[in-house]
């Protein structure tokens, strides 16, 4: 009795879970101008009404500019970061890894504060280069998480024998551990790519007059319920499926294991 | 001399990251704190102006209340469920953290958004309660605290359960059976032998939620409907229409303290319940 009570409730709580992402695709689909669920009717107007934006279209560009930019220069500079980290043994290690995962850790809303007051100072606030710039610093928490791993699983002693027959570290660098390390790499960026690509908070408050997919969002929920919403809705958890898969099939390949990663 | 060196090669490695962090995260972080009590010379007036505006405090305490309804709601769903999922074969064990996983994954505006096509006026419970004349009018589940709740309890679920189903796993079965060899009934082994072994995770993972939920700003601002808004709407607020930097600077201070201080004691609890 006591199971079936055990078993029943903890499928209930798995449904409230993962209701909003099942109620929003079908949504998405709707011909209804109001939030009708079921949907009366099939219709793509929602993305048309989305595709057909060139508003949405111009955060769209800004999103995936800003996206590609900082995840980029995150994992770069992280990973670059994280093999020092690994590999070395000074002093204040814990600390300065610590420094590197703290915007994790930190509520997103102080960083905005903090952020908007120092940009509003040097003259970054509202631009593009202020935008890469914060959305740098929320990226590079995953970078070293994720490659701080994989360096970690790689053997320490094949990197030796690369540079005892006289590759110099670059060399080293480029063709040794790049291509034993590809996988975590390629899931590294894309986790800063995502964090970027679905970062509201940050954004919301140095971005001036620039708009981005989920400022634009964030925005026209707070004024008014837009169906259209739903179609980026849909688009964004097609983009992440995708990415998740990508993710999960290069740990694998490289050997990571989820679970080494919380 | 030294077993460790002071500047090694590795460090080197680290130094383009550090300089860029200390540069645009370290040192704005900085200068808010600083600016909460120097505008215009040394003063803690922007502290005690958020203690006698009664409208600080009341945010304050809205998000304090908020953060500890959403902990122990969290706490309640939470541990059955992965106490559930520990029962399960591996392979459905694998489907359900898949499921527990999955939200994280989307926005969490989408998520948020969800909520108002379920909850509204016109939204689905609400037409169900109607159509089975449970209710005479439409239930108001959004644009107050109960709405707020339910969006900050449904994002912040996975972070309680995922660490909690970890630690439970790793519990060993050979305990609970000798135990129940002991002659303990089943309920005594889970009272005396599994609940207790589990506890630190659940700590910890309670501590978690009620640090997240004290930085929420996007469930609040949607779900809330500007009616219950939490210390980051008040901070969005204070920086996008007020303009008033110092009153945000030192209430950011005290967000960031309080976050920081039960993050000390997330870490201690996980240390204790590691090494006991």
């Amino acid at each position: 009795m006591s199971r079936i009570l055990l078993a029943t409730s903890s499928v209930l709580v798995l449904a409230f879970l993962c209701l909003p992402a099942l109620i929003v695709i079908p949504m998405s689909f709707s011909s209804a101008s109001s939030l009708e669920f079921p949907p009366p009717g099939f219709s793509l107007r929602w993305y048309e009404s989305f595709l057909g934006d060139p508003r949405w279209l111009l955060a769209l560009q800004n999103s995936a500019v800003i996206a590609l930019l900082s995840s980029t220069i995150a994992l770069l500079v992280g990973s670059v970061a994280a093999y020092g980290l690994v590999r070395g043994t000074f002093r204040g290690r814990p600390l300065i890894e610590g420094v590197f995962i703290a915007p994790l850790v930190v509520p997103s809303v102080i960083i905005a504060v903090a952020l908007y007051i120092f940009f509003a100072q040097i003259g970054l606030l509202g631009t593009m280069t202020g935008l890469v710039i914060g959305h740098t610093v929320l990226g590079v928490p995953y970078v070293i998480l994720v490659m701080s791993v994989a360096i970690r699983s790689f053997d320490h002693r094949i990197e030796q024998v690369a540079l005892s027959l006289g590759a110099p570290t670059a060399t080293m660098f480029r063709r040794v551990l790049l291509p034993n390390l590809l996988p975590s790499v390629f899931a590294a960026w894309i986790f800063a790519l995502i964090a970027s690509f679905d970062e509201v908070i940050v954004t919301h408050f140095i971005a001036g007059r620039h708009d981005t997919v989920p400022k634009r969002m964030f925005n026209e929920l707070v004024l008014q319920v837009n169906p259209t919403i739903t179609a980026i809705a849909t688009l964004l958890i097609a983009l992440s499926v995708v990415a998740i898969g990508i993710i999960v099939l290069l740990l694998r390949r490289g050997g990571v294991r989820m679970q080494s990663l919380t | 001399m030294a077993s460790i060196r002071r500047f090694p090669a590795e460090f080197g490695y680290v130094l383009p990251l550090l300089l860029l962090m200390l540069a645009v995260f370290i040192l704005p972080i900085v200068l808010m704190l600083a600016r909460s009590v120097t505008q215009p010379e040394w003063t803690i007036e922007h502290y005690q102006n958020l203690i006698e505006t009664s409208v600080y405090l009341r945010v304050l305490g809205r998000t304090l209340r908020i953060a500890v309804i959403t902990t122990i709601a969290c706490a309640v769903l939470g541990y059955p469920l992965a106490y559930w999922m520990r029962g399960l074969s591996s392979q459905r064990q694998v489907l359900a953290t898949a499921l527990v996983v999955l939200p994280f994954w989307i926005s969490i505006l989408v998520r948020t958004y969800a909520w108002i096509v379920v909850l509204g006026n016109a939204g689905v419970v609400n037409r169900v309660l109607l159509d089975l004349g449970l209710v005479g009018a439409p239930v108001a589940f959004l644009y107050n605290e109960l709405g707020v709740i339910i969006g900050t309890t449904n994002v912040l679920l996975p972070f309680l359960v995922l660490p909690l189903f970890a630690a439970m796993v790793r519990i060993d079965d050979r305990l609970l059976h000798a135990a129940e060899s002991l002659g303990a009934s089943r309920s005594t082994v889970f009272r005396r032998v599994f609940f207790p072994l589990s506890l630190p995770a659940l700590a910890a993972g309670s501590i978690l939620v009620f640090i997240l939920t004290f930085g929420f700003f996007i469930t609040p601002a949607i779900l809330g409907g500007g009616r219950v808004p939490m210390v980051a709407n008040a901070l969005d607020l204070l920086i996008n229409q007020f303009a008033r930097w110092e009153t945000a600077a030192a209430l950011s201070t005290v967000l960031l303290v309080v976050t920081l201080a039960c993050f000390a004691v997330s870490r201690w609890v996980g240390a204790r319940g590691a090494t006991s």
